[in-house]
C-alpha cells in the first residue's frame, strides 16, 4: 500500500528488502520514508547517536508516528462507514415498510370528476368525445346549439 | 373553448366513430343542415374522408350539400377533399352514376364537373 510517499510493505516486499539490505530485519514493519526503507528499528534503544544520527532517528520516530496515525485513521473511518451503512440500511427498511404500508392502502379519487372540474374544455376533447355513444354526441351537439351563442 | 371547436370536436369524434351508420346520419342531420358555413364544411370534409359510399352519397347527390352547396367555400372545399382522396374509385362511381340518372340537372351538371376535376387530378 502506498499512501502518499509513505510506503508500506507486506511480507513480499519485506523479503525483497532484504535480500538488498540485511539491516532491514531490526525493521519488522518495513516502513520507508521518501522512498527509501527504514533501516534501523526506530523502538532500539541503547544506540549512541551523532547529532545527525538524531535527526534521521527523528525522521524515522516521524515516519513511525505517521504510520500508526494512518491505521488509527483506517480504524476511525471503518467504524465510520459502518455506522453509515447500518444507518443506510435502517432507512431502506423503513422506507420499504412505508412503500409496503402505501402499496396495501386503498385510495379511490375519481380523477374524471376532477380533471373536468379543473378544466371544463377537458369533456369536449375528441379523445373524451370519441368514448361517448352517437346519441350522446347528438344530445352534447344539440345542448351547445341550444345554450352557446 | 369556442362554440364553435366544440361542434368541430364532435364531428370529428363522429368521423371516427365506431358505430359509423349512426354517425353518418347524424353528421347529415345536424352537420350538413347547419346555418353555420364552417360547420357544413367541416361536416362535408369529414364525410368525404369517411370514403363510404353512404358518406359520399350525402355529399355528391343531395342537393344543397356537399359540392351542391350554396355556399362557394363549403362547395369548393368538398371539391379539394374529393381531390385529395387517395382511392377516388367509390367517388367517380357515384358521380357517374349522378351525372346519368340524377333527376336534378343542376346537380348533374355539377357531378359532371367535379368528375372532370377528378379525372385530370
Amino acid at each position: 500500500m502506498e499512501i502518499g510517499k509513505i510506503s508500506l510493505h507486506k511480507t513480499t516486499g519485506l523479503k525483497k528488502a532484504e535480500k538488498s539490505n540485511n539491516k532491514l530485519t531490526t525493521n519488522p514493519f518495513g516502513v520507508s520514508f521518501k522512498g527509501n526503507v527504514i533501516q534501523a528499528d526506530v523502538f532500539e534503544a541503547g544506540k549512541k547517536s551523532s547529532p545527525v544520527n538524531k535527526i534521521a532517528e527523528k525522521s524515522k520516530l516521524y515516519a513511525s508516528i505517521l504510520v500508526s496515525g494512518i491505521n488509527n485513521f483506517n480504524e476511525a473511518f471503518k467504524s465510520r462507514i459502518n455506522s453509515v451503512i447500518s444507518f443506510g440500511k435502517k432507512m431502506t427498511t423503513d422506507v420499504m415498510d412505508t412503500l409496503e404500508r402505501i402499496g396495501n392502502t386503498e385510495i379511490k379519487f375519481d380523477m374524471e370528476g376532477i380533471k373536468n372540474k379543473m378544466f371544463p374544455d377537458r369533456q369536449y376533447s375528441v379523445k373524451q368525445l370519441s368514448n361517448k355513444s352517437v346519441g350522446e354526441l347528438k344530445s352534447l351537439w344539440n345542448d351547445i346549439e341550444t345554450t352557446e351563442i | 373553448m369556442e362554440k364553435i371547436n366544440k361542434i368541430k370536436n364532435i364531428i370529428q369524434a363522429l368521423g371516427e366513430h365506431e358505430d359509423s351508420k349512426a354517425a353518418i346520419e347524424l353528421l347529415t342531420e345536424m352537420g350538413t343542415n347547419s346555418p353555420d358555413d364552417e360547420i357544413r364544411e367541416y361536416t362535408a370534409q369529414t364525410l368525404i374522408r369517411k370514403n363510404t359510399h353512404e358518406a359520399l352519397r350525402v355529399v355528391l347527390i343531395s342537393k344543397g350539400k356537399g359540392i351542391n352547396d350554396l355556399s362557394a367555400r363549403v362547395a369548393m372545399a368538398s371539391i379539394n377533399e374529393l381531390l385529395a382522396l387517395k382511392d377516388k374509385k367509390e367517388a367517380v362511381k357515384i358521380l357517374d352514376d349522378t351525372i346519368k340518372m340524377h333527376s336534378d340537372e343542376e346537380v348533374r351538371n355539377t357531378a359532371r364537373s367535379v368528375r372532370a376535376l377528378m379525372t385530370f387530378s
